[in-house]
């Protein structure tokens, strides 16, 4: 089918620069996000939630709440009627909790009431009596095995270990061994709409959610199975989602605004204050990483030894994934023909750590970067150049084995920021006595998708009577402009105006899974799922047009909603009368589409597998200038070169990248979050455009004869790697290297003053 | 935010100028600007980032002046003219604005916009021409976790040029 489709024109919309689906209703003030649903009779739902970081519950006293005016129920983990537990890979989450709490915000009882006031008043004459647990910080302190348990499984979250060659001998014979610790801090999504969602039952008594998610296909599942409600009962709608960054693939709202609506029969909201977003939500896991290269003398990589531990907080969430993704990524994208890699991590009482852009490679980037930096240094190579002598090609093999047969554009994307690089180098600019300048760079690779998992996509295309194309997708836009890519994908193989399908986007009653919005996957994953289903719908249009135009299939072309005759345009046939004869025979006018990226399962011992059907790969260069008096960095410029495959909207594509880099920005320079400190966005702080550098993104096309139109995904990689490029700048300015991120004032300072005596 | 119901005060009546019609409510003394526009008046454009005056996304404008709706009390815009987010297409400005932050890319998730489009649309009626640096200046209170910015401030640029010209070929 596909060759019998390649030989009928595609369109151009793949390329162009579409403006944003939703855009113009959000110019408006027209969107409606959660927070600004009313519903006839809404009521108003708010969490109480724990005081303590590890504690027993010993009774929980509701009696005075009830009583109090405007309260219409309190729930605690007695009323679930399902089963009290969820999360995305471990179920270890409670919705209540039951007999213990097991880190500071974990939600207790729910309590609505008729307006916010009234809710948030009688949520506090709840009465919580505890009795306090030893409360564990540290990861390391975690897995001992005195440690006290947080979860009757114990305190392993789980591990991964990645082995290739035989990386003793390789150290042996080494000429040169880098070996540091490398420490990363956690970090907020502070997405800008903090957490809401709304629920009610419809006419048809079916539970109806509204909500800021991710991941509309997942939440159903955990809503059902906490409720204990048929799939068919329930329905999650994606409202305008104001962000997510990862945050949003944990069930956040949808089992409170559901469990409310539900038991009280009646329409509720929830909005979290941007202080229970703060205190509630995961954040990026923070990593403790051992490193140890060894290198031949002309700066080729002979070996690698990481050892990772990861504190994932009270709860899995997405931490095995970032277990994982952590180790496999850790090699960064060089070819090292030996490698030992152990990744671990354990919970705390900390706030659990879930998915954030990255999922523990921006952290582990950090690492391999600054050790490329360390090597290069001691054998005054030049950073550039010892990248590209170590980047992955054609042919090479990951740590895990995966032989990369196309689409790798590390060299490129290092090619393409050299020029920079170099420049600045010659140039730099004019110092004054107390600022350093500095120039770094980083490279990166990035899996698309989930690691070693099926995790696939599936979308439908409709042909209705009046000959307009409708797209169904599960695929959550949180911002990043999902939607407006898969309609391009769409329009390109029908050869439409993209702005003119109609679209049907992650609503659990009418689209089926597109899995999570996470891991980069939407384009490439739910891009082909699309592309599979118009293949399919071009196919039955164009095979029933040469019946009825008795024209071979070869010579006909859509154009415009018909399939014409490429000879002659005048001679065709509408899709609208398709339509027709396509109902009238019996012939569906619904489409369904499907794709699963090419991945194996990774062996449980030696790591080894084919954990993704593609990689992203990019290279940045950050100039910084630093302040030995004050600590303050600058960073005056980035160039950021990104192999994307293919940008189906190019536009969108350096949206991400100025994003991203903005985004690494704040990881490398400012953002910390300190568990039981941290509130707000008083005391956390996140890069305002005063603090922005000039950004130069470099779109690298490499395809990816799997990709849709050869398109892999930018949206994590885009970040990855700004933070250690300007680590590498710093160290480049001072001489002195900063092993912990953020580099704040005072860890800056440290260097300087370190600086000044050597 | 406060407590409502613990407020035994009378409602007052205001009366101000809202996106270009005069408007009289009754609000809370103790009610915020913010609430009073998304829960008294319906209009939910104006958002909510963090209610204390650190994100920008809750700005509107008060008497041609940039101000976070979630501290100024809604009492304070009495006599006043005030301008939300629905009220930014009313003229070329907004409506030039609008057509750039579209085209260039300046919406991603699009819960900065509101407040975003004020701030830049306050800087233009005071400054037609801005520099870069002024931009940055006007638009430095609002936070967006998603575009890096960049986008935002090109689609500022871009609406002055646009007005600007519009401008001269109506002259
Ligand atoms: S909501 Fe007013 S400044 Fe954030
Ligand atoms: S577009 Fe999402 S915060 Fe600005």
């Amino acid at each position: 089918m596909t060759e019998k489709n390649s030989q009928i024109q595609a369109g151009s919309s793949v390329g162009k620069n579409l403006i944003r689906v939703g855009a113009w209703e959000r110019l408006a003030g027209q969107a409606r996000f959660c927070a600004d649903i009313k519903m006839e009779g809404m009521a108003h739902v708010v969490v109480v939630r724990s005081s303590k970081h590890h504690a027993l519950i010993k009774s929980i006293n509701l009696d005075k709440a009830r009583n109090s005016r405007g309260c219409l129920g309190i729930f605690t983990s007695r009323d679930i009627p399902g089963k009290n537990r969820f999360g995305i890979i471990n179920k270890d989450q409670f919705l209540l909790a039951e007999d213990k709490v097991r880190c500071k915000g974990d939600p207790i009882a729910i309590v609505v009431g008729e307006t916010l006031s009234e809710a948030q008043k009688a949520a506090q004459l709840i009465q919580i009596s505890y009795q306090e647990l030893p409360s564990i910080f540290d990861p390391e302190e975690a897995l001992r095995p005195q440690a006290v348990k947080i979860h009757e499984k114990g305190n392993l979250l789980g591990s991964r270990v990645i082995k290739k060659g035989n990386p003793d001998e390789a150290f042996s014979k080494s000429e040169i061994i880098i070996e540091r610790y490398y420490e990363t801090s956690h970090v907020e999504h502070a997405y800008l709409e903090p957490d809401a969602g709304a629920a009610m039952i419809d006419e048809d008594g079916i539970l109806t959610i509204f909500a800021s998610t991710q991941n509309p296909h997942y939440d159903l599942k955990d809503v059902c199975d906490l409720l204990n409600l048929d799939e068919s009962k329930v329905r999650i709608i994606q409202s305008p989602t104001g962000g997510g960054f990862g945050s949003k693939l944990d069930l956040n709202v949808q089992g409170f605004v559901g469990l409310a609506a539900w038991l009280l029969k009646r329409p509720v909201k929830m909005v979290y204050s941007r202080e229970e977003s703060f205190l509630c939500t995961s954040k990026r896991h923070p990593l403790k990483i051992w490193y140890r290269s060894g290198a031949t003398k002309d700066g080729r990589l002979l070996a690698a030894d990481v050892k990772i531990i990861g504190d994932t907080g009270a709860y899995a969430s997405y931490g095995l994934a970032v277990v994982t993704r952590a180790a496999v990524h850790a090699s960064g994208p060089y070819e090292i023909p030996n490698i030992r890699i152990e990744s671990i991590f354990a919970y705390t009482n900390n706030p659990m750590s879930g998915a954030m852009r990255g999922f523990g490679v921006p952290q582990i980037a950090f690492a391999h970067e600054s050790q490329m930096d360390l090597i290069a240094e001691s054998l005054k190579l030049n950073p550039i150049e010892i990248r590209l002598r170590n980047s992955l090609r054609v042919g090479s093999q990951t740590a895990t084995g995966q032989q990369l047969d196309a689409s790798v554009g590390i060299a490129k994307t290092i090619e393409s920021i050299k020029p920079y690089y170099d420049e600045a180098r010659n140039k730099g600019p004019v110092l004054r006595n107390h600022k350093r300048y500095g120039i770094g760079t980083a490279s990166m690779f990035y899996g698309i998708g989930n690691t070693g998992v099926q995790n696939p996509s599936t979308a439908q295309i409709e042909l209705e009577k009046d000959g307009s194309v409708i797209l169904y997708s599960g695929a959550a836009d949180i911002g990043q402009g999902s939607s407006t890519v898969l309609a391009q994908i769409a329009a390109q193989e029908l050869n439409l105006d993209p702005s003119t399908i109609k679209l049907v986007i992650a609503d659990t009653g009418r689209t089926t899974s597109a899995g999570a919005t996470s891991a980069s996957r939407q384009t490439y994953i739910s891009g082909n799922a699309i592309l599979d289903a118009t293949k399919k719908l071009k196919d039955v249009l164009v095979t029933h047009a040469a019946n009825k135009l008795k024209i071979p299939r070869q010579r006909l072309e859509i154009k415009n909603y018909s399939v014409v005759d490429r000879k002659n345009e005048q001679k065709g046939i509408t899709f609208e009368q398709l339509a027709t004869i396509m109902s009238r025979t019996g012939v569906p006018l619904k489409w369904q589409g499907f794709f699963d990226p090419d991945t194996t399962p990774l062996d449980s011992e030696t790591g080894s597998g084919k954990p993704y059907g593609a990689y992203a790969y990019a290279s940045h260069v950050a100039e910084v200038m630093v302040d030995t008096l004050t600590g303050e960095v600058e960073v005056l410029k980035v160039v950021a070169a990104h192999d994307v495959g293919r940008a189906i909207n190019p536009e969108n594509v350096r949206g991400q990248i100025y994003g991203g880099v903005v985004m690494g920005l704040g990881f490398a320079l400012m953002e910390e979050f300190f568990p039981g400190k941290t509130e707000s966005l008083k005391d956390y702080h996140i890069p305002t455009c005063a603090d922005v550098p000039q950004i130069v993104p470099i779109i690298v096309e490499e395809f990816e004869p799997t990709g849709p139109f050869g398109a892999k995904g930018v949206g994590e990689p885009a970040l990855i790697p700004t933070a250690p490029a300007i680590m590498n700048a710093i160290a480049d300015a001072l001489g002195v290297r900063i092993y912990k991120l953020p580099a704040n004032l005072e860890r800056v300072m440290a260097a300087c003053v370190l600086s000044k005596e050597s | 935010m406060p407590d409502q119901s613990q407020i035994c005060s009378d409602l007052i009546s205001i009366s101000f100028v809202l996106n270009g019609k005069r408007i009289n409510v009754s609000v809370d003394p103790s009610e915020t600007a913010l609430m009073a526009l998304r829960e008294d008046l319906c209009l939910t454009g104006t958002k909510e980032g963090c209610g204390i005056g650190e994100c920008g996304a809750c700005s509107i404008i008060v008497d041609g002046k940039v101000v976070n709706s979630c501290l100024t009390l809604a009492a304070q815009l009495d006599g006043r003219e005030v301008m939300t987010v629905e009220g930014i297409a009313s003229d070329a400005a907004g409506q030039c604005l609008q057509r750039a932050f579209a085209e260039t890319g300046g919406v991603q998730c699009g819960f900065c916009t509101p407040g975003m489009l004020l701030s830049s649309y306050a800087l233009l009626k005071q400054n037609p021409n801005p520099s870069r640096e002024q931009i940055i200046e006007a638009i430095s209170g609002n936070i967006c976790r998603c575009t890096g910015y960049i986008q935002i401030i090109e689609a500022i640029e871009k609406a002055s040029t646009d007005l600007l010209n519009s401008n001269s070929e109506e002259k």
